[in-house]
């Protein structure tokens, strides 16, 4: 039988299947359908320093093969997810990547610091929300995102994966790695928008929400394609993996791991379908370990 | 209450049209729920992308059914089902009305009346007042679960011609549990406050992930932001913030 554990930027996971954060909670609603500790790892919604209320409804419009959301990164606060999330889902034996957002470097490092005097697993730098700020995330922008790397890198023990935006470009990813990431995390969603034709006004209060699923899966594919190629850093590729295939071809593209977003929502089990998907693959085709196939795409 | 969620392929038992674009959906099987609660449906692939929230309007020796209004492709596609066909679906989900003693009072307005039936099934004796848009429907079904079955049209066909607000005084009730487009929830939490009843109102967003882990479905509360999905879609009216 294959090997599936793979290391991602000094993180060991037991599969390379990843639930993507804001989709998958703190682990605790789909606990209700499958043990959670069956995937790689549950990525948590994005943390801040202090509790956000988040974006007023509506907050989702599904679209032709999509969705668009605004959240705007509702969440309890580093405090109350270490108290009241983190034992559970560390009690369940969940490997934990906790997502975090801050306003500047400042608050990023301060963030980050504090998650490193817990029980998480690692750190994800989230610097690619589309439905906090007006104007694109601080990762469209290499220069901001060298300084939030850099503070965060600083006080930072455990493995710092770095989530990019789509529209970033290889640049940024550059100096993610420059900065000290252990690994890249690509892509949230992509900046879109919808107009209600019964009123002529945007959807969403904030105009821009982030477009995820399956309609983005080509481009994310692309993205990951290209970094895995530019970057020594491992790659974890993310956007409209639906299947155990999909998730093949980001690992073909170059990808250590993958995380599984809107795909829940699709199907509840969708995540652990594909570790299921990808061992079954493995066996059939003998595969021993993750180096035997990925990146084979790569030219 | 809410028991452990699953995620089945059901099989169509049968499909029926009840009115005008309205359809009596029944699953073969042995499913779980409370009144009040959901679950997600979807009768096809990938498009639409998401599953369709609907609420159980009854549960019996026989299987599950809802009773859904076609609006747009997910419930179209629902309509469209033949007994034998296989559908999937994940549930029960979400809160379901609070079990009180007393006289209660179920008011539903438009399709707020499929979640009333099972209510009225598992809290006997209660009272349905029932608001319809045109000709009436499933009244006789009503009138053998419930006490008291009232009726409104905005035709005045098959009972009172205007809104169920108009017929229903909440005097004498223990609870009100409701369902309906938000305007007239408003109004009945105007009416029960004065009277000084309890009212229970089933709210509506829009759903992705229906277990309460994507906060998409958040509606304001006293509280901050509620999910509609896991901390409804059953809310005390008191807690709702009725002005946005
Ligand atoms: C908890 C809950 C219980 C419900 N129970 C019932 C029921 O028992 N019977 C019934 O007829 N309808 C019910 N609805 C509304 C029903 O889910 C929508 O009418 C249905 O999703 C429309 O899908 P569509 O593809 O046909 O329409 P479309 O307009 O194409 O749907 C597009 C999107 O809008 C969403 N949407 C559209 N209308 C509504 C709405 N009123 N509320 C929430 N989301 C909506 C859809 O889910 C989808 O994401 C319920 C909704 C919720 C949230
Ligand atoms: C409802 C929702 C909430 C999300 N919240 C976050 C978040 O808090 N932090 C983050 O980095 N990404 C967030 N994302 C982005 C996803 O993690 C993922 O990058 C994106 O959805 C693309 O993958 P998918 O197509 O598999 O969903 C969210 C996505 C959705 C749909
Ligand atoms: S639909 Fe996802 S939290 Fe309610």
């Amino acid at each position: 039988m294959g090997d599936m554990r793979v290391v991602v930027g000094g993180l060991r996971l037991r599969n390379p299947v990843i639930a993507a954060s804001g989709t998958f909670g703190f682990g605790a609603e789909y606990a209700e359908i499958y043990d959670p500790a069956r995937l790689g790892a549950v990525c948590t919604k994005g943390l801040t320093l202090m509790p956000r209320q988040g974006n007023p409804p509506p907050r989702l419009w599904e679209t032709a093969g999509g969705l668009l959301n605004s959240i705007g990164l509702q969440n309890p606060g580093i405090e109350a997810f270490i108290r009241e999330e983190l034992p559970r889902m560390k009690a369940q034996g969940i490997t934990v990547i906790t997502n975090v957002w801050g306003n500047d470097p400042g608050e990023y490092e301060r963030s980050v610091a504090r998650l490193c005097d817990s029980s998480v697993d690692a750190i994800e730098i989230n610097v690619s929300c589309p439905n906090v700020s007006r104007g694109g995330p601080v990762g469209e922008d290499a220069i901001r995102t060298a300084a939030v790397v850099r503070r965060s890198r600083k006080v930072c023990t455990l493995p710092l994966w770095v989530k990019l935006p789509p529209a970033g470009g290889l640049a940024v990813a550059r100096t993610a790695q420059e900065e000290g990431a252990d690994a890249v995390s690509a892509v949230n969603t992509f900046r879109g928008m919808a107009i209600d034709i019964k009123t002529g006004k945007p959807v969403f209060v904030n105009v821009v929400a982030g477009l995820s699923g399956p309609a983005i899966k080509p481009i994310a594919l692309r993205i990951v394609y290209e970094l895995a190629a530019a970057l020594t850093i491992p790659v974890v590729g993310i956007g409209g993996i639906g299947d155990w295939r999909d998730a093949l071809e980001f690992i073909m593209a170059g990808a250590h791991a993958v995380q599984v977003g809107t795909a829940n929502f699709v199907d509840p089990l969708a995540a652990v379908k594909i570790v299921a998907g990808l061992e079954k693959y493995m066996e059939e085709n003998k595969i021993t370990d993750w180096e035997g196939i990925r990146g084979n795409a790569q030219q | 209450m809410a028991g452990k969620i699953e995620v089945a392929a059901a099989q169509v038992a049968s499909n029926v049209r009840v009115a005008e674009g309205i359809f009596l959906l029944k699953l073969r099987g042995d499913y779980s729920a409370a009144p009040g609660q959901f679950y997600m449906l979807r009768a096809w692939d990938r498009n639409p992308l998401l599953s369709r929230p609907l609420s159980v309007f009854n549960l019996d020796g026989d299987g599950i059914s809802f009773l859904y209004a076609v609006r747009g492709r997910g419930t179209g596609l629902l309509s469209r089902l033949s007994p034998g066909n296989e559908i999937g679906i994940t549930g029960p989900l979400g809160n379901g009305w609070p079990r009180r003693d007393g006289r209660i009072a179920l008011v539903g307005g438009g399709l707020g009346i499929a979640p009333l039936f099972y209510a009225a099934g598992v809290f006997s004796g209660s009272d349905a007042y029932l608001g319809y848009p045109d000709e009436p429907y499933l009244v006789d079904e009503f009138a053998r679960v419930a006490a008291r079955v009232m009726v409104s049209s905005d035709t005045g066909a098959g009972g009172t011609k205007g809104f169920i607000t108009d017929i229903f005084d909440p005097d004498g009730y223990d609870a009100c549990y409701a369902c309906s487009p938000r305007p007239m929830l408003a109004a009945l939490d105007r009416i029960c406050s004065r009277a000084g009843v309890p009212l229970f109102v089933s709210l509506e967003e829009r759903m992705a992930c229906g277990v309460g882990a994507c906060l998409g479905c958040a509606v304001r509360t006293v509280h901050g932001y509620a999910r509609v999905c896991r901390d409804g879609p059953i809310f005390p009216s008191s807690e709702v913030m009725w002005n946005g």
